[in-house]
């Protein structure tokens, strides 16, 4: 007869006899990629979703070895380093020694650690945790660049005792949010785990990057200079990213790797929404999207190859931008150029995209230029036009005649 | 078979954008499809809109350009998610429920979102059929109706999964062609937004409010007020120090190495309440309760509470548990509650008030934490340039309600 724990560690073995399959993961991607920029990570989330889980996935992926240390049950003077008296402290001076696993992971020169449940540290505990996460300082011990840290808190909201960061320390964080999947929990717990592909450095794209990079930041904040610095006035904005010159830098260091990586829009608005907050994140999306559009000056030069976007919203910015340039420079050939560029665009898209920027280029016609053939095969846009005129008429008689 | 009049469709768009210009890009982002499934117009969460050639010949061109601003009313207010995380968190299932959520969404919508140009649909549902109150949030409306014969005049309602978030068969779903990725349609609202902060004057209130908030979903003031006290009162400085009076627990097992000890003091909390006219009962007995939970659950003792009631006179009354005895009713200097605060040596000051009172003009020693009541700003005859001072940049400020 088998003895009962032999029984107890077949049924344990059956249920941890779980399968994977891929599954895109964009949380999971930022966290490499932010890992990977050597940028200090801070995941907000819930107790027991998994951040642990995704630590020791993404330690896999990296190769390195993964060092957790639970915050909260520290005490301050193991992360500042513990003084130890010597023979004589007057010549000497009293060291701080650092604890075992710092020393462990100097030695190895590289690995990941992880700073789990920061929120429930007391707060000294937690000043001396940030001195560890910033100047990456352990009493006397200082840990080499193959040491990446990543930071784990619960929200503001659930925290016990209300952990937060002054809006100087929330400015050094990529701040994530760590949200759980239903259908990869459910899925998870029927046997079949996700297991993310992350996102690799193609080496051949490192210089095309960076310079990418450092053109949309610099030309955004070029164009729109209040977004360089706003520090956060709002009382629930506080201990989040926000814009300042450093975070920016971080920014701009985080579109240079995801540019390199070839991940996702979705990946690079979580980690730049994450670095200076959520709407100057969205303005350098927005501008990123508007470095992609075709530039209107190619497209006057050669209007027979132009490609015009799918997108309605996208196609309106490119053909506005089309007309803004003839305003600018108004030639003839330049003009004619236009007229074609609309007539594609009706040819291609939704008439009533045409309307407005025909009606802007009619009135820039000087009077020795003759009127384009093209112009009659804007017939389209033009009955769409008195259509939404008639209608507009009609809603104005109703109104007046309610009056 | 009818035909889909491209034309009229689109001569419907122009007509709404031209009446709603900061629409105009979330307008121009959808991505048409014709169907013959869907009943009228619907959208789904990939921004595809879908549209009954039917539908189209019927309906007049203003009143096309209405159902237009409807659809993408839907995707604009992320009603899709919105529904989906009022269904996760009340455990609701079933298309019953995700009608009811179309409906409570198209309330939301249709109060404010016509006129000025813009004709409202036959048949729109309106709050008022049910005789609720306009000018509500669709998770409001949810909790106050349920389906019955009364809504029996909507069940054709159909916006598609852009509404109410449950997946029409006739939908192309995430992979099919030209939807919207998440970031896409976030930029998409981010830019109409935008367009509407810079125009504030010709835009609705109701789109004013989403525009504010579109982005910065408000947080519960009793969440921002509890961290705002936790911070202060659990802060470095607040009750507690270093201390060589005891040797650290873990001492004796190290010989040789010199262990700091963590020694803490319970904070001393004093909460200032003003108890002028200006403040309502009501308000002040749920902003009292919530402070007086919080403190008890830093570790606050009873006998560390104080509680000072002030108008012109300043009065003391302990924080017991069976409730606090406030006097007051006339105008309001704070600054006289806040000195008599100071003496009782606090750690952290919080007061509550509605704002309409001289603040301090030094810091004072101990943190300060405002509950702030909102107020409409009241035109003073006799001084119509008065403006009441806003709290000192030294005090966290958190409004409540």
């Amino acid at each position: 007869m088998p003895a009962a724990l032999d029984v107890a560690a077949d049924l344990l073995a059956l249920l941890s006899d779980t399968t994977t399959e891929p599954r895109a993961d964009n949380q999971l991607e930022a966290l490499t990629l932010a890992v990977s920029a050597d940028l200090p990570v801070l995941l907000w989330g819930e107790p027991g979703i998994g951040k642990t889980a995704a630590l020791t996935q993404l330690a896999d992926a990296l190769d390195l070895p993964l060092t957790t240390v639970i915050a909260s049950v520290h005490e301050p003077s193991d992360f500042a380093g513990l003084p130890v008296v010597g023979d004589d402290p007057a010549v000497q001076g009293v060291p701080m020694a650092p604890p075992d696993w710092a020393v462990r992971l100097v030695r190895a020169g590289r690995g990941l650690l992880f700073l789990d449940e920061l929120s429930t540290a007391p707060p000294a505990v937690q000043a001396a945790l940030l001195r560890v996460v910033l100047e990456r300082r352990i009493g006397a011990l200082t840990l080499p660049p193959g040491v990446r840290i990543v930071a784990a808190a619960n929200p503001r909201s659930s925290a016990a005792d209300g952990w937060e960061l002054s809006p100087p320390l929330a400015n050094r964080f990529v701040h994530l949010q760590w949200a759980h999947d239903h259908d990869v929990v459910v899925r998870g717990l029927g046997g079949t785990w996700p297991r993310a592909t992350l996102p690799l450095l193609d080496p051949g794209l490192l210089s095309d990057a960076v310079a990418f990079a450092r053109r949309a930041v610099c030309e955004l904040l070029a164009a729109r200079p209040a977004l360089v610095h706003q520090l956060p006035t709002n009382e629930a904005r506080r201990g989040g990213p926000w814009p300042s010159p450093r975070s920016w830098e971080m920014a701009l260091r985080l579109v240079a790797f995801a540019t390199a990586a070839g991940v996702s829009r979705e990946v690079l608005s979580m980690l730049v929404r994450g670095v200076v907050g959520d709407g100057p994140g969205l303005e350098l999306l927005a501008w990123l999207d508007r470095m992609d559009l075709p530039d209107p000056e190619v497209l006057l030069a050669d209007p027979a190859a132009a490609v015009l976007p799918e997108r309605g919203d996208l196609r309106q910015t490119v053909l506005d931008g089309v007309v803004e340039a003839v305003r600018r420079r108004p030639e003839r050939s330049r003009w004619d150029a236009a007229w074609a560029l609309l007539v594609l665009a009706l040819d291609t898209g939704a008439p009533d995209l045409v309307v407005v920027p025909a009606a802007t280029l009619a009135v820039l016609r000087r009077d020795d230029w003759e009127v384009p053939a093209a112009i009659d095969r804007l017939s389209d846009a033009v009955s769409v036009s008195r259509l939404a005129d008639r209608a507009a008429d009609r809603v104005e008689a109703r109104s007046g005649g309610r009056r | 078979m009818i035909t889909l009049d491209a034309e009229k469709l689109y001569a419907a768009r122009l007509h709404a954008v031209r009446s709603r210009p900061y629409l105009a890009t979330a307008l121009f982002a959808l991505q048409v499809v014709e169907s013959w499934r869907v009943p009228t117009m619907g959208v789904d969460r990939h921004w595809r809109c879908y549209v009954s050639p039917a539908f189209v010949d019927r309906t007049p061109v203003e009143e096309l350009a209405g159902v237009w601003v409807h659809e993408v009313s839907h995707l604009l207010r992320d009603h899709h998610g919105r529904s989906d995380r009022f269904a996760a968190e009340h455990e609701l299932t079933g298309p019953g429920e995700r009608l009811r959520m179309n409906i409570a969404a198209d309330f939301e919508i249709n109060d404010d979102v016509y006129g000025d140009g813009l004709v409202r649909p036959e048949g729109a549902a309106v709050p008022s059929l049910l005789t609720l109150p306009d000018g509500h949030l669709m998770e409001e409306y949810l909790r106050w109706f349920r389906l019955g014969p009364h809504t029996d005049d909507f069940a054709w309602l159909d916006c598609g999964s852009g509404a109410d978030g449950l997946d029409r068969e006739w939908e192309l779903g995430p992979g099919g062609a030209h939807g919207l990725s998440e970031q896409e349609r976030d930029a998409v609202r981010f830019r109409v937004a935008q367009g509407i902060a810079g125009r504030p004057g010709s835009v609705p209130r109701g789109w004013l409010r989403w525009a504010e908030r579109v982005f910065h979903p408000p947080q519960p003031w009793r969440d921002l007020l509890g961290a705002a006290i936790r911070s202060a009162v659990s802060a470095s400085g607040a009750g507690e120090d270093y201390t060589y009076g005891r040797p650290a627990r873990r001492s004796t097992a190290l010989p040789g190495v010199v262990l700091p000890s963590l020694r803490r003091r319970p904070p001393r909390v004093c909460v200032v309440v003003d108890t002028s006219g200006s403040v309502s009962d009501a308000e002040l007995g749920s902003a009292l309760v919530e402070v007086a939970g919080i403190v008890r659950a830093v570790g606050g003792r009873r006998d560390l509470v104080s509680v000072l009631s002030c108008d012109t006179r300043v009065t003391e009354s302990m924080c017991r548990a069976e409730g606090i005895t406030l006097v007051g009713g006339g105008g309001t200097d704070l600054r006289s509650g806040f000195a008599r605060a100071l003496r009782t040596r606090p750690d952290v000051v919080v007061a509550l008030t509605d704002g309409q009172t001289p603040w301090p003009t030094t810091r004072p020693p101990h943190r300060t934490v405002v509950g702030l009541f909102p107020r409409p700003r009241v035109v003073d005859e006799d001084d119509p340039d008065y403006r009441p001072d806003a709290p000192p940049e030294w005090a966290r400020v958190v409004t409540i309600g």
